[in-house]
């Protein structure tokens, strides 16, 4: 084997010689027959090539950083060494979207706005709507009555108010989205074409934003009783303080001034997404670029018949209980205990009630799943962040080998891709039809990993990329969520079997303590206490 | 997430059932493109579909326009009694064969034809909901007259139908065929909204969707939401050659070689495409380029050479975008990774049988199989869908089996047979009924997979080894 000196490779003129390719495979030769295999391996198990704890690609990237002088780009991009690194965001920077709900007689006051913040956030843009009439008038102190008299349009004052908020408020949201933000929901009543064209006129004016309008339409009975006992028992703050009674009546009154007045979308010129009784019938017009496309597509698949998701990692596995990442091994002692306990808790939960089990493909997943008698599907998707190279090790071999490369990630988990692998962010590409897939289903039971059920829950709580790979998916829980129009009730199972804990807290933090309760995704303009 | 998972041994998606999809509009409102769009897209997804045209039919059974009976495209009753019974038969006919197709246990069938008068449609769709089939009806409507004459001069006149005909006369003769439609033509209203129903305004300027549910049909809008029919031509290199050619996990940079390379694919492409512009006229500089790379270096760093033209633009040469995805990432080998064949056989005797026997769907331990690559590059082909401009794809060869096999509506079990040579431009154009594809050699050194005389990459054996390299059909059907 040649020492990894970088002159012995190079040639007069500076560029690599194909001999030095030729050691490169020498050392690949090496590395298939001479490393020995550790002991503690079985002997059928091949050595793992690359491992970042072998000695392979330390002694690879030495001896291969002058190859690149083949380029002739005036700025060569990185050299390619150690086990990954923060790697850029993401094409969709470049939209701008303000978003402009379209409140209808029966627009379920603010579903679709809630709900259609976690994908926009979550897999595309970074950031997320200012949106934030009723909580401007809070700052300025303008209000008291939030029922049906202040959203009478008879009411000169009222109409005057809400005027200047939605007014406000959009520039609010076009100074926001100018400062880096991609999509801004404009959550006023732009229920009369006049409104809407003093948005769309306004917005025009700004060189690469759009605006799109979303209106949701309903005149199903029906539905409107659904959404009507929805809207009025599903903790709405502007009803905390009324009995159901006099609060259903105060909607319906709403409802009622909101029709003397509305003005269906009809503009051909505008680009906007109508959906009437929740779906069954939708009008796209002018919905062009990725986002729009996206957020159209989600809202479709969107349903809003009661139903529970559950989440629960796979049993301890023994790679768990080694401390190391990644691999497919199967359960520990303790995990076959949980697997044997989990079809007792979900029964009791669930009753008769029909659900899905969704698992990964990886051996641990389906192995939790095994004794629960339910339909099963499996998913490559679901499968765990890939640690590349690194797979297979424990934090402390990797800090050791790489202590730098490991320090970095912790700057900035979300966006650190391992080298050969994936980053949290690739993780949420790669789940997004997973979350298009679960919106369209009812009960669904998730048997998945630390990283997955992280990206996947931070999308049903709304929660920031920072945050994401922070958040506390314990061993041996089941998580159980239930959308709500306003956010996720959540409710936690720990079952009594003793599990390690494999969670990593942000170094120079204090760890997090507490589990997230159960909260609402929208701030209301509800008395402070 | 698409069909594929779903797949069952039967072929048919377990919860979808079956679909008859009853296309509605005048003619050269692009019915055909739309229909053969969609059978491509869900065929790729695993699920048994056709076109059952109503035209390509009757031009089976009589003949081109000529051969026609003068009063066939009247309406009402101004036909004589044997032109009805003709147009009688052949509707019947076309009806007999979608059952045939339903009961030999096909799943979703595209019924191209006009469909334009309420009675006709309700007809067909009373028909067939009566045998326990989901109907959805799709209108295609048009208000803009450009976009039906570029249609007709571009589709319609080069059509069988008008084989040796004076240009100008088919046009007129094509324009009479929709005037004497039009007198009858029915749109989907109000009235019909107990149908599920789609209809399609100026190519997707508006869509209205109507009653639609279930996964397939949700998956058929939400890929309609997402075509069009600007012309543009879809590019695909391999990447070049990487320092450790066998290594997923080292996700190693390019070699001198491959360096080289990256250089002369960007040469080659900007020539090969100022060409092919050329020769419709339009100047290369007034089209982007959108360039497509993983998040792999090898990929990525083969589009380096284009990074001064994306950051310094110059007012001579087209505007290029590159984009990284990291979902075009290569097929994942697992545990395989960076071992030779003879490890394999040697370490995984059972596995190797398996993976030998069928290279699309068995997934090595930890690996994707070609069929989750699959699965996983669906968002990517709805974008390249949506794509408007020139499309260049640096990928790798597994990524590049896919896409090809999608858009040329080759069967999955063919997938990892598709030769792609590196040192080869494979140049793709999407037309009405299909794309034309070429492929363009362009460099032989190192890194070219058939550089040791025609054999397979031996270093990368998972993603290449069923690769046929006998001859170069695949990538040029």
């Amino acid at each position: 084997m040649p020492s990894s000196s970088g002159t012995f490779y190079v040639d007069s003129t500076g560029h690599l010689t194909t001999r030095a390719l030729a050691h490169v495979d020498d050392a690949l030769e090496e590395a298939h027959f001479k490393i020995s295999q550790p002991d503690s391996l079985p002997a059928s198990t091949p050595p793992a090539v690359f491992g970042a704890g072998g000695p392979m690609l330390k002694r690879f990237d030495q001896s291969t950083a002058t190859s690149r002088i083949g380029s002739q780009a005036g700025t060569p991009p990185r050299s390619v060494v150690g086990i990954g690194g923060k790697v850029a965001k993401p094409d969709y920077s470049e939209a701008k979207i303000v978003l402009a709900m379209v409140d209808s007689p029966m627009h379920i006051f603010g579903y679709h706005t809630s709900t259609t913040l976690p994908p926009t956030r979550f897999s595309m843009s970074d950031n997320c709507a200012a949106r934030e009439p009723k909580r401007k008038a809070q700052l300025s102190g303008m209000r008291e009555d939030h029922t049906a008299s202040y959203f009478s349009h008879s009411n000169a004052e009222a109409n005057k108010l809400r005027d200047q908020l939605a007014s406000d408020s959009l520039e609010m949201l076009i100074k926001w989205l100018r400062e880096g933000g991609n999509v801004g929901i404009h959550d006023a009543t732009n229920s009369t074409q006049s409104r809407r064209k003093f948005i769309s006129d306004r917005v025009a004016k700004e060189k690469g934003i759009v605006a799109i309008f979303l209106e949701s339409y309903c005149d199903d009975p029906a539905v409107i009783a659904a959404n009507v006992a929805l809207k009025v028992q599903s903790g709405d703050p502007d009803y905390a303080h009324m009995s159901p009674e006099v609060a259903k009546e105060d909607f319906l009154r709403r409802i009622k001034q909101y029709e003397a007045v509305y003005e269906t979308i009809t503009e051909p010129n505008l680009s906007y997404l109508r959906i009437t009784n929740v779906g069954a019938q939708v009008t796209l017009c002018r919905i062009k670029g990725y986002l729009q496309s996206r957020i159209a597509f989600y809202l479709m698949n969107l349903h809003l018949k009661p139903r529970s998701i559950f989440f629960s990692r796979h049993g301890e596995s023994q790679f768990n209980v080694e401390g190391k990442i990644g691999g497919d091994a199967l359960l520990s002692e303790r995990g076959l205990q949980y697997a044997k306990a989990l079809p007792k808790l979900i029964k009791d939960n669930i009753g008769d009630a029909p659900l899905t089990v969704w698992t990964s493909t990886l051996q641990r997943t389906g192995q939790t799943a095994q004794d629960l008698p339910y339909p099963k599907l499996t998913w490559k998707s679901l499968d765990e962040l890939d640690a590349g190279v690194c797979d297979g090790m424990t934090y402390e071999e990797i800090e050791q080998a790489y202590p730098e490369d490991f320090a970095s990630r912790d700057e900035d988990k979300f966006n650190y891709r391992y080298r050969g692998g994936e980053s949290y962010r690739d993780v949420v590409v790669r789940l997004e039809p997973v979350i298009m897939e679960l919106e369209r289903q009812e009960n669904i039971l998730i048997i998945g990993h630390q990283a997955i059920l992280r990206c996947l829950y931070a999308y049903f709580h709304n929660l920031p990329h920072e945050e994401l790979p922070y958040i506390k998916i314990p061993l041996h829980t089941v998580i159980k969520l239930t959308p709500k129009a306003y956010g996720c009730d959540e409710e936690r199972y720990a079952l009594p079997i003793k599990a390690v804990d494999t969670h990593r807290p942000k170094p120079g933090t204090t760890p997090q303590l507490q589990v997230p309760h159960a909260q609402i995704a929208r701030q209301y303009f509800a008395e402070e206490k | 997430m698409v069909a594929p998972l779903y797949t069952t041994a039967s072929g048919l998606l377990f919860h979808a059932g079956k679909i008859l999809i009853v296309t509605v509009g005048l003619p050269a409102r692009g019915k055909t493109h739309i229909s053969r769009a969609l059978e491509r897209y869900l065929r790729w997804t695993g699920v048994k579909t056709t076109v059952i045209s109503l035209g390509d039919y009757r031009r089976k059974v009589i003949g081109g326009a000529q051969k026609l009976p003068p009063d066939y495209f009247h309406h009402g009753h101004d036909k004589s009694p044997d032109t009805v019974a003709l147009r009688q038969k052949i509707s019947e006919d076309c009806e007999q064969q979608i059952v045939d197709f339903f009961t030999m246990g096909g799943q979703v069938v595209i019924y191209d034809a006009n469909n334009g008068t309420k009675e006709r449609r309700h007809q067909v769709a009373d028909k067939f909901d009566k045998l326990g089939v989901h109907v959805v009806f799709l209108e295609t409507f048009c208000d803009n007259d450009d976009i039906i004459m570029t249609n007709i001069r571009s589709v319609k006149i080069s059509s069988p139908d008008y084989r040796g005909w004076d240009p100008e006369k088919a046009v007129v003769d094509y324009l009479s065929r929709i005037e004497t439609h039009k007198k009858h033509y029915e749109t989907i209203d109000e009235e019909e909204k107990d149908w599920p129903f789609i209809r399609i305004l100026n190519v997707g300027e508006k869509i209205m969707v109507n009653k639609i549910q279930g996964f397939l049909q949700s998956r058929v809008v939400f890929f309609l939401m997402n075509i069009h029919n600007r012309f543009r031509t879809i590019y695909f290199a391999r990447s070049g050659q990487s320092l450790i050619e066998h290594s997923y996990k080292a996700d190693s940079d390019l070699s001198p070689a491959g360096w080289e390379y990256s250089e002369r694919l960007k040469d080659f492409v900007l020539d090969r495409r100022a060409k092919s512009l050329q020769q419709r006229g339009i100047e290369s500089k007034d089209r982007k380029l959108v360039i497509w790379t993983s998040a792999r270096r090898r990929s990525h760093h083969s589009a380096w050479p284009f990074h001064h033209m994306q950051s310094e633009p110059s007012p001579d040469g087209p505007q290029v975008k590159i984009i990284e995805r990291p979902q075009m990432a290569e097929i994942n080998p697992g545990v395989w990774d960076g071992l030779t064949p003879d490890l394999v056989r040697k370490y995984y005797p059972d596995e190797w049988e398996r993976f030998v026997r069928d290279p699309y769907a068995y997934r090595a331990p930890r690996a994707e199989s070609y069929h989750d690559l699959c699965v996983r590059l669906e968002p990517t082909l709805i974008e390249l869908e949506r794509e408007q401009e020139d499309l260049l794809i640096i990928g790798h060869a597994s990524v590049i089996r896919c896409i090809l096999a999608y858009l040329i509506g080759l069967p999955a079990s063919e997938i990892p047979a598709i030769e792609v040579a590196r040192g080869d431009l494979v140049e793709v154009v999407p037309t009405s009924y299909g794309v034309q594809s070429q492929a363009f050699h362009f460099w032989d050194g190192p890194g070219r997979s058939d550089e040791n005389g025609g054999g397979k990459d031996e270093h990368n054996f998972y993603e290449n080894y069923a690769e046929d390299t006998r001859g170069k059909k695949s990538n040029t059907a």
